[in-house]
Parts: structure tokens; sequence; C-alpha cells
């Protein structure tokens, strides 16, 4: 079974660049344009891993993310964060909320493959 | 075949089988026995001695027909009608090996108690002494324990008609040589 | 614990050991072979793994020793060579030793040696790396993936890779959405720190790692319980293939006499049906006859075995040899594919060691001398099978030295086994080795004894109902040739009548069947040959070879059997017809017998001999040379 990542981010041209470089290499992804729509669309089809921005409309990453983990059956599913800010509070955050990891924007391919290659191998 | 193997030569006492052979009662080991079966059809081997001239079919397996008239010298008398084969478990050259011996009857099996059986006279006996163990008494009459050990080992040896001078597979080239 | 599983226990620890002295040889030649690194480590993780199940401590602490002195072989940091490959042949044979006798010891001075040789050849490098590290408690309930990250440190060549339950707590207060293992193990020192913590990237809150380099002393907590590897899927025993089984070969010889069994009753039902004639009766007879010739077919496909089976055996003998004599020997084979009766293989390999032996140190002469001869210094010894017809052909070929014939010749007479000037052909002279006794090896070595062996080689070959020749080039090499009947159990044969007595000939060896022309049909004396489509073809009758008595029959048949190059017709009254042949080997008290290689039940239940064919053919040879001498 195809590798399945969603994808969160506000920024379309972020969302295209990170699940054209992700289904170039053989994962399958869908996308989301906040944490609600991602909340949402996890419903119906459970990804098997999810990368996603933290600043986001009507619901952030770390919201996606405590919501995300709530849910009976997304537990063990790694969340990888990205975010411009390399702060270490946010990180601390990120984990309790229940990211296993983060990169640092900007990211070029290989780095986002080698990341998702800790998590998620093909 | 899980008899415990016997001693050809007969014990100094024990159960034996006793059989009619050209006019006398010889006895083997009743160890040894298998079983005795009717004269079934016997298949010639050509060039085999007249001591082991053909073969038989007992229950599925080939088996060697052995003649003790041969090695005792017994007059050739004429088999009577209710010949039987004996089905003797010999161990030869160090092999289980099942053989078929012809008798003119069966008797019975017996024991016979140390105190029966006598060394062969040293004079007198019909047959060759080499091939008897020993002579005891059995309802009046003298019954011979030949001494098949004996009768087998000269024949593999070549000593009786065509022997075989090799028989077994048991000295593989790399023990012969390591040696 | 079962003795049945204690069996298969035995079974498999052989078939491994096997396959680990085929790996380590076949590393010789190539040690870079990565696969074969890790077929010889399945191998061993497999036999520790066994071997502590069924109580044999003993093994799995020495397997234990090996494995973890090999790592670094693993690990890329020594390269294979032929003084490893040695020291590796010698601890296989040291489990070999274990295996059959518990009290060979503990190996401690082949440990010692590849300890040695490891360590001479480390020096120069940067100390390894050690690491320990227990991955965050949280590490599952995020997602994290610990065999990833012992995956990635295996990229980086981490080798000793052990498991720590010590931070496990007892199991009823264990939490599962928790994680407590920790795992310790060696990198190669070329390792950059950076690649090294770039693996715990996404584990590193909470995580507690120790990282030295290891001549930094004793940093670590020991390992709480060592012998307990991490397990993942590179490191899990190879499954055996799910569609093969082991099965005892007791139990093929038992299926074997059964089958055996069952195809004389189906004979005897056949001949009692057609004798009855009832239409129902005959068509199930029929179909028992089907159905039990396929299944004789079936039986004896399962105890077919390459030839393959056995000759990781020879290579490592010739390996041997190499070293002892210090000779470069290559060792080449041919059709490994090649399958035989289970029984022929197991009974073919002594014989064939001794041949393999007698090329390798009497054939192959020494370097020098071949490079003198204008021979490539490394010596060729070739093993090939191949099938012909319902024989195997067996080939050990050396480019030696030769047979000396005049030698050969000199020592028979000296023997006693030859008559001074007697008149013989060179193949003659040279199958003069298979007599008892003989020898051509002036010089006595540790290897081949005093040379003795050929004639048993040959008496092996025969009671398998095989030939064995010999043929010789001097200065060029010598060619063993072995024809092997592909079974021992069940043949076709063709039933014939002779004086009414019934004999049966191998089909297989049945070249065609002709009228006896009216012109030998009674003339005795006359020359024995016919002449087949302009070839003479030598006679033999067989009424006059068995003694037979009474008349012969008006209308007398030829049945040409080949043997090897050899063809004979043999004359016969009657044919009766083909049967299936169960063969039964004669007893020891009519084994001297070489006319017969057996004989078999028919369906009427009496006895019929199976005409040695072999033999045969070569009494028609010799009756072609009388024939030449005559003419």
């Amino acid at each position: 079974m195809t590798a399945t990542v969603l994808v969160v981010d506000d920024s379309p041209s972020v969302r295209q660049l990170v699940s054209n470089t992700l289904e170039a290499s053989g994962y399958a992804t869908f996308t989301a344009s906040d944490g609600q729509e991602a909340l949402d669309l996890s419903e119906g089809r459970r990804p098997d891993a999810v990368i996603t921005d933290q600043n986001m409309p009507r619901l952030d990453g770390l919201g996606f993310c405590e919501a995300f983990r709530a849910r009976p059956g997304n537990q063990g599913v790694p969340i990888i964060f990205l975010s411009t800010d390399d702060a270490d509070t946010l990180k601390a955050r990120a984990r309790a909320a229940g990211a296993i990891g983060w990169m640092i924007k900007p990211f070029d391919q290989q780095k986002l493959l080698a990341v998702m290659g800790k998590v998620l191998p093909i | 075949m899980n008899a415990i193997s016997p001693t050809l030569s007969p014990p100094a006492t024990g159960d034996v089988v006793t059989f009619a052979l050209s006019g006398e009662v010889l006895a083997v080991p009743a160890a040894c026995l298998r079983e005795v079966i009717e004269p079934v059809a016997v298949t010639r081997v050509p060039g085999a001695s007249a001591f082991v001239p053909g073969i038989i079919n007992v229950r599925g397996s080939v088996v060697p027909l052995a003649d003790l008239r041969i090695p005792l010298r017994a007059t050739d008398a004429a088999r009577t009608e209710g010949g039987k084969f004996l089905v003797l478990e010999l161990t030869l050259g160090g092999q289980d090996t099942i053989v078929g011996v012809i008798a003119d009857a069966v008797h019975e099996v017996t024991r016979i108690e140390a105190g029966d059986l006598e060394t062969i006279p040293p004079v007198g006996t019909r047959w060759p002494a080499q091939y008897v163990a020993s002579v005891g008494r059995w309802s009046g009459k003298f019954v011979t324990l030949p001494n098949l050990t004996a009768i087998f080992a000269d024949y593999l040896a070549g000593h009786l008609g065509h022997g075989t001078p090799h028989a077994t597979h048991t000295d593989a080239p790399h023990d012969a040589e390591t040696r | 614990m079962t003795t049945d599983a204690m069996d298969t226990f035995r079974a498999e620890a052989d078939a491994l050991v096997e396959s680990l002295e085929a790996a380590l040889l076949k590393l010789k030649d190539a040690p870079d072979d990565r696969d074969l690194i890790d077929a010889v480590f399945r191998d061993l993780h497999t036999l520790k793994g066994s071997g502590a199940m069924f109580g044999r401590q003993d093994i799995a602490s020495f397997i234990h020793s090996f494995e973890t002195a090999f790592e670094d072989v693993r690990a890329g940091h020594v390269a294979v060579d032929d003084v490893l490959v040695n020291i590796s042949l010698a601890a296989r044979d040291h489990v070999a030793a274990l295996l059959a006798d518990p009290s060979a010891g503990e190996g401690r001075a082949i440990l010692a040696d590849l300890s040695e040789h490891l360590s001479r050849a480390l020096v120069g490098a940067a100390p390894d790396w050690r690491l320990q590290f227990y991955l965050p408690s949280d590490t599952l309930a995020l997602g994290g993936r610990p065999e990833i990250v012992l995956d990635e440190l295996r990229a980086l060549g981490a080798w000793e890779v052990t498991a720590h339950l010590d931070r496990l707590p007892p199991l009823a207060a264990m939490d599962p959405t928790q994680f407590y293992l920790g795992w310790s193990a060696r990198l190669p020192g070329d390792t950059p720190e950076d690649a090294i913590r770039d693996v715990f990237l996404f584990h590193d809150t909470g995580l507690d790692l120790t990282l030295a380099r290891s001549d930094e002393g004793e940093a670590f907590v020991a390992p709480a319980l060592p012998g307990v590897d991490a397990v993942s899927e590179a490191d899990k025993p190879a499954a055996a293939p799910s569609s093969l089984m082991r099965v005892p070969s007791e139990r093929l010889d038992d299926l074997m006499d059964r089958v055996g069994e069952l195809v004389i009753a189906e004979s005897r039902l056949v001949e009692l049906a057609a004798r009855i004639g009832d239409p129902g009766l005959v068509s199930v007879a029929e179909d028992i006859q089907r159905l039990a010739t396929a299944m004789r077919d079936t039986t004896m496909s399962v105890r077919m075995t390459p030839i393959g089976a056995i000759s990781g055996r020879f290579r490592r003998l010739v390996h041997d040899l190499s070293d002892t004599l210090g000779k470069p020997i290559d060792f080449v084979t041919e059709g490994e594919e090649t399958e035989l009766d289970k029984t022929v293989v197991d009974r073919l390999t002594e014989p064939l060691l001794h041949i393999i032996r007698n090329a390798a140190d009497h054939g192959l002469e020494p370097a020098e001398t071949r490079l003198a001869a204008g021979k490539s210094p490394a010596g060729t010894v070739r093993l090939a099978a191949s099938y012909s017809g319902a024989e195997v052909l067996i080939v050990i070929e050396d480019d030696g030295r030769g047979l000396d014939g005049p030698a050969i010749r000199a020592r028979a007479v000296e023997r006693g086994l030859l008559s001074e000037g007697a008149d013989l052909t060179d193949d003659e002279v040279f199958a003069l080795i298979f007599e008892p006794g003989f020898s051509t090896a002036s010089e006595v070595t540790e290897l081949s004894g005093r040379g003795v062996g050929m004639d048993v080689v040959r008496r092996t070959i025969e009671d398998l109902r095989g030939v064995i020749e010999v043929s010789s080039e001097p200065g060029h090499g010598t060619r063993v040739t072995l024809r092997l009947p592909l079974t021992l159990a069940i043949i076709d044969g063709l039933l014939v009548e002779v004086a009414n007595e019934r004999f049966v000939i191998p089909l297989a060896a049945v070249d065609e069947i002709v009228e006896l022309p009216a012109e030998h049909a009674t003339d005795e004396s006359g020359n024995a040959f016919l002449d087949i489509r302009d070839t003479l073809v030598p006679f033999l009758r067989l009424r006059r070879l068995l003694s037979s008595t009474g008349e012969p029959d008006p209308h007398q048949k030829v049945i040409v059997v080949t043997s090897g190059d050899g063809r004979i017709g043999l004359v016969v009254d009657r044919i009766i017809g083909t049967n299936q042949t169960v063969i039964k080997q004669l007893s020891p008290l009519h084994a001297g017998l070489k006319t017969f290689s057996g004989a078999t039940i028919l369906g009427d239940g009496a006895v019929a001999l199976i005409l040695d064919v072999p033999q045969l053919v070569s009494k028609g040879q010799s009756v072609t040379e009388q024939g030449r001498h005559a003419a």
C-alpha cells in the first residue's frame, strides 16, 4: 500500500512543492489549507504521516496536532512540524502537542525526503 | 527383524527347532527361526554353488535357499513329499540376512538341556566335524546341531563352491586408506 | 524436547553447517560479495538460535563469539582474505565437531586465531564509535519508528547491535504506549559524529544517548542481557521457503519400499484380471496400474537429489588439498543440477572424494613443474555430471601429468597382477589401477595414504550397478568416467524367457530386438557376430551362459543392449513383455555372481533374476577381441 501523507499549509505554493516532491518519490499525498480542513479530511482518510505548518487561519498547527492526537486511531501517526521559527519553546510545545519532529523553512527537496524517510520510509 | 541377534552356534541349553534331512534329525536354535513355509517355486541361480542353488519369494522378499546336505555331505536321498522350508535369520559377514533352508520335515520346537548335549565323538561321525556344533538326544534319537556360523563363513570364504570374495560395503575407500 | 524435533534440529544444523561451508568457500573467490557475507551471518545466526533452543549452549556460545568477531568483517572494517576463510572454515569444522560430539571442546584456539587476525587487520583505523541509547518513552505514541533508527545505524556500518531490556518495568507496571528499549552498537571510527547525531534527529527530546570513541574508556553501563540481539528483518533467521519440507531419508526409503510392494501387488492384480477376464475387473486393474506407475514416478522424483548436494564437500576437499600440498588448484563443476537417486548420491560421496583426492594429489604436478611444461601454474580438477539415457555420466578430470602406462604395467607385473609381455591396450593397462592393492604413487603423502583404495572405489561403483573407466594422456591429464543408473529401486524391465526360465533385462539398456538369423539358430560353434545394418554386433547365447537345458525355441530373438560405448546381442527364446521391475538386491550368498544385478518378484509370485547389462557388454567386448585375434 502506498504511504499516504497529509500536507497542511495555508500557502498553495508550499503545499504544491511539498506534495510534488513527495509524489515524485512514491508517496501519495492529500492536502489541506488549514488545521480545521485537515481535521475534517482526516476523518474520512487516515494518513500514514502528516506534515503541517504552524501559522494558519481557523486552526493552527499546534491546535491541529492536539485535536488530531486526541482522536482514537491517530496514535502512532507521525506528525512533522514546518516552521520558520527555530525557537526551542515552540519545539517543546510541538512535542507536547504530539509532533514527533519539525523542519525549519526554507528547506530543499532532499532535506524533505530525508526527513520523511525517518518517519515513513517508502 | 528385532529378534535378539541369535548366536548361530546352538546355546549350551535352550529352545531348538528339530527337523529331518536325509534321514537324520537336525536342530537349529529356535531364536533364529522366523517361520516355516510350504515349499514354493525355487528360481535357479545359474552359476551359484549347489549349497545355495536358488532363490525364493518369502512374503515379497527375495531369499536365498540353502541346502545343508551339501556341507554336511548327506546322502542325496530324495526329499519326501511333505518337505518344508525353514526361514532363518542369520548374521552373515556382519549383515543380517534371511536364509531359507531345505528340510524334509519339521518336527517341533523343543528344549535341549545342557546335560543332553555331547561333544561330537572324534570318530564315527558321518558329517564333517567342523560343521557340527554338538550332538544331543531327542525322543530317543540322536540330534545333530550344525554349526551354521562355520558353514556360512566357509561358504563366503569360497571354500564351499562359489562363494563371494567380497560381501559388504562397509569398507568404504576413505576408511580403507586412512588407516 | 521430542526426539523428532531433536532429529530435525540435527538435520537442520547439518544443512546449515554445509551451507556455511559452501558460502565460506565461495567467499574465498568473491571476498567482496556482501550477499555471501550476509549468508554466512544468517547461517551462523540461525545455528546459534536453534542451538540454544535445543540446549546446546556450547554451540550457541561458540558461534556467538565467532559471530561477534566476524562483525568487523560485516561492518567492512576487515577485508576477507584466505587466512580469514581458513580460520572460518576451522570454526565451521569445530561447530560440526560439536554437533557430533558435545565434548569436542570450546574451540578457544580458533577464536584466538580469529581475533588475532582481525586485530592485525584493524590496526591503523580510527578507534570505533561506541554508542548506547534509549529512545524517548513517547517514541511510539508520536509515530516514531525505532527500526528506522536501527536501519540508519546499520547503513552507517553499525555492528554488535545489542538490545538492552534493563529499563523494562515489571509486566504489571508496563504501559503499552511507552517505549522502554535501549540499544548499544559499534560504528566505524571514520563515521562523522554529525551523521550519527542526525540519526536521532526526531528523537532528541528525551533521548538518552552516550557516544564515545572505543578507546575512551568504559563509559558504558554493562549491557543488561548480553546475547539478546536486536530483532530486525536482517537479523531474523531466514525462514525456509514454505514450499520446501525436510523429510528424514528413512521415510523416503520406507515410501519406496511400499511403492515397490504396491507395484508387485499391482502386477499380480493385472495378471489375475486378465485370467478372469471380467471387463469391470480389467478396467479397475488398469486404473490401479496407471496409478501405481504414476506413484512410482512421483516417489522416485522425490528421491532424486542433485549432485550439487555433495559437491560442497569436494570443493572443501580441493581447498584443503591445495593448502596442504601447496599447489594452486582450480575446482570446476558442471551439471551440479544433475539428479540421481538419493542412495546413489549418498554412496557416491566417498568414491568421488577418493578420485578427486587422487587427481589433486597424484595427478596434478607442483606449480614449478607445470610452468616448466608450459602449463598454467594452477592445476584444474573438473567434476562434470550429465544425463545419458537412463544413466548419469560423472566425469572427474585433471590437467595433470597423466597416468604412467609403463610404470603401471611394471607395477602390475611386480604385484603378480599381470604376466610379463601381456598384450594389453592402453586403457586396459590404466584399468589395472582398480586392481586390489595397486598404487602408482612412489611417494607416500599424508593425503592419499599409500594410494590404496581404487579397488574399493570400483567395487562401490559396481555395487551401485555402475561402471568406472579411466583414460589418460601422458602430460595432459587423466579422466575417470563413472556411469551410474538413475535409480536403484524400480526400473522398467523387459521380461524374457530362456529354456522356460524367466529373466529381466533393464529396458533402458535395450536398443533393438531382432530375429536370430536361421544360420545362427543351431550353429553353436560359428562366429558369434550378427550383421545388423552393416555393423557387426557380438552376441551371447544366454542359454549357454546360463547353462540352461532343453531345446532352444525355433524362433530365437536377439536383444541388442548397450552400455557406454559397447553393444551386445543377447539370444533368448522368447520375449514375454515389459514390466515394472522392483529391484531386490541379492543376498551376500549370491552377491559374487557378476551376471546378475539383482532379482525381482513377478506378478505370479515367482522370482526372476535381473541381468547385469554392463557386465554382459564387457563380456561381449572380450568376445569381440577374441574374434579379432582369430581373424
